[in-house]
């Protein structure tokens, strides 16, 4: 996504093709680092994992919502909100422990609850397509001049080498936190880049560092996130809850104990993480010429199709018409967000943790005996929970919250 | 937002300017348009549709907690949010139009709406040709013949990918 500021403008200059091969290079040896990273930080995370209890998951995850608040654009009152918007969109259905139904305003296909994937598709897919139409011609017409080269420069490589380390770096350790991933990673990247940069006047206009940095961020940040949802079971954002899902309806309930039962299935994951990172680069390169076509496809023909791909996916998930109804549902919500300046991300967190949270605050309160005094007592429980307030703390003061304002300017 | 420092020639006129924008943004209907307004009445609008929900839900004990026990908490949480962002948005001056456009909102809403109401039993070429007939009026500037075009394109691509390609189980004509 952040990619897409400096590649589009390299796009324009017609060098498409070089933007889109250092991209793929980027993400290729960011992804052979982060997954390196996986199988050796792994295996002694999950042991840490396996000693925690309730309260423990519980303010792990009450943690990870407030990184979610940091890392939200724009005021930090309507991010909570926006989370626990999500957590109630978590608990639409049947409740677990007492099998009653909740929130499902008499429709049959809610008693499962809400999708994940009929609530990111309808927010984040349709809400964008309308988004983008409300919006004038000019900004988003894609202006792919002729392409003079496909292959980047040699003082491509020489500027961009530098850029990709160091997002691998950053994307790697953004990753593993809760509420961060793939996103976060590239936008802090990309603001890194552009301090740390020679001709920040350039970022904007084309700098090739603008494309590698972010772009191996991104990949990194993705494959590390896979780290908690491995070692604690504990999805840190949304695409983690997808392959939770994916897993569970596998059978496989992901957490600390996965490595010790099926140490197959783990290593194979990992295995199977550094071939798609080389698929992506074997793919990609010889295909460049194809893709740089595709931007020529004007926005209006583009939002048929993905209008349409949406209604498709949405509809298999699970052959319900009921779905593609919701998800029309969730793409106005989308764009009412996006206009009230209520960033999406921290509901879906939210809407992934709904359930979680709840069922471990449970299970506490049991341990307990309704105490509440529980995760106060518990030293590293504590621990995580001064570190959320610390972290909402910091949020609201002054200094920092123009930083956070700036960075996402950027 | 809170400003940063300026030169005094910057402040003034970033102050005139906004005594400008401000004249315009009060009456009752502005301000109702703001958008930290409209955000905080839609939290409590949510938190108070979700309290009347779950009236009747058990709420339990801490211990023992019921079905309705998270829920409500919650709701109670997003009201006095939803207050808080309901009361800045009334102090602070912002610009209106937080809501216009209302083509594509309609037009893409409705085309989804139709596909899913349409696919079960018109099966999957027909509802392609209904979402991308009510898709095409969201965006300006789309003609008839390059619709048609797209339609077409895209029923092949997606009875390529989807029905040939995954063999997913779409009734592809309708159902007689």
């Amino acid at each position: 996504m952040v990619t897409c500021i400096d590649g589009h403008q390299m796009a324009r200059q017609g060098r498409a093709g070089a933007a889109l091969a250092v991209a793929a290079i980027a993400s290729f040896f960011a992804g052979c680092i982060a997954t390196g990273l996986i199988a050796g930080f792994a295996p002694p995370l999950a042991k840490i994992g396996q000693s925690f209890g309730a309260p423990e998951y519980f303010s792990l995850m009450v943690l990870g919502l407030g990184l979610a608040v940091v890392l939200a654009r724009g005021s930090v009152i309507k991010a909570i909100a926006m989370i626990v918007l999500g957590l109630l969109l978590g608990l639409v259905g049947t409740d677990g422990n007492t099998g009653g139904t909740r929130f499902t305003l008499g429709i049959t296909e809610l008693t499962d609850g809400i999708d994940i994937a009929t609530l990111a598709i309808g927010i984040f897919g349709v809400g964008e397509i309308i988004t983008n139409l409300t919006q004038p011609q000019e900004t988003r017409a894609l202006a792919a001049k002729k392409i003079t080269r496909l292959w980047p420069t040699r003082d491509d490589f020489r500027r961009a080498f530098p850029a990709v380390l160091r997002g691998t770096a950053l994307g790697s350790i953004l990753g593993v936190l809760p509420g961060g991933g793939a996103t976060l990673s590239a936008f802090a990247a990309y603001a890194l880049e552009k301090r740390w940069s020679r001709y920040p006047a350039q970022f904007g206009h084309g700098a090739v560092e603008g494309v590698a940095g972010p772009e191996s961020a991104n990949n990194a940040g993705a494959q590390t996130s896979f780290i908690p949802m491995l070692t604690l079971g504990i999805p840190g954002n949304a695409v983690m809850a997808l392959m939770i899902g994916a897993l569970t309806i596998h059978g496989i309930q992901p957490g600390p104990q996965i490595m010790g039962e099926r140490p197959l299935m783990f290593w194979g994951m990992i295995a199977s993480m550094w071939i798609g990172n080389l698929m992506l680069v074997i793919i990609n390169l010889p295909l460049i010429g194809i893709w740089v076509q595709l931007l020529k496809v004007p926005y209006r023909f583009l939002y048929l199709a993905i209008l349409l791909f949406c209604g498709i996916g949405v509809y298999t998930v699970g052959n319900s018409a009921t779905a593609v109804l919701l998800a029309a549902f969730f793409g106005v919500l989308g764009y009412v967000f996006t206009r009230l300046e209520c960033e999406p991300a921290p509901m879906i967190l939210g809407f992934v943790l709904g359930p979680l949270m709840e069922e471990n605050l449970r299970r506490a309160m049991r341990i307990s005996s309704g105490d509440p005094a529980i995760f106060v007592e518990r030293p590293i429980s504590l621990g995580l929970l001064i570190a959320s307030l610390a972290l909402c703390l910091l949020v609201a003061l002054p200094a920092i919250r123009s930083k956070r304002e700036e960075a996402f300017q950027e | 937002m809170r400003p940063r420092k300026h030169d005094d020639a910057n402040e003034e006129r970033r102050l005139s300017l906004e005594r400008e924008q401000t004249s315009s943004l009060h009456g009752f209907w502005p301000m109702l348009a703001r958008r930290d307004v409209l955000a905080g009445l839609l939290f409590i609008g949510v938190a108070v549709f979700g309290l009347w929900l779950s009236r009747d839900y058990p709420i339990g004990t801490a211990l023992r907690m019921g079905t309705g026990y998270v829920p409500r908490l919650l709701c109670w949480i997003l009201f006095g949010l939803g207050a808080v962002v309901l009361v800045q948005g009334l102090r602070e001056a912002q610009d209106a139009r937080a809501l216009s456009a209302l083509r594509p909102l309609v037009f893409v809403t409705a085309s989804l709406v139709i596909f899913g109401l349409s696919i079960e039993r018109l099966g999957l070429v027909i509802s392609i040709l209904l979402l991308i007939g009510v898709g095409a009026v969201a965006a300006r500037g789309l003609r008839p013949f390059e619709t048609l075009l797209a339609a077409l394109v895209l029923i092949l691509l997606s009875w390529g990918i989807f029905i040939l390609g995954l063999g997913l189980t779409i009734p592809v004509w309708p159902e007689w």
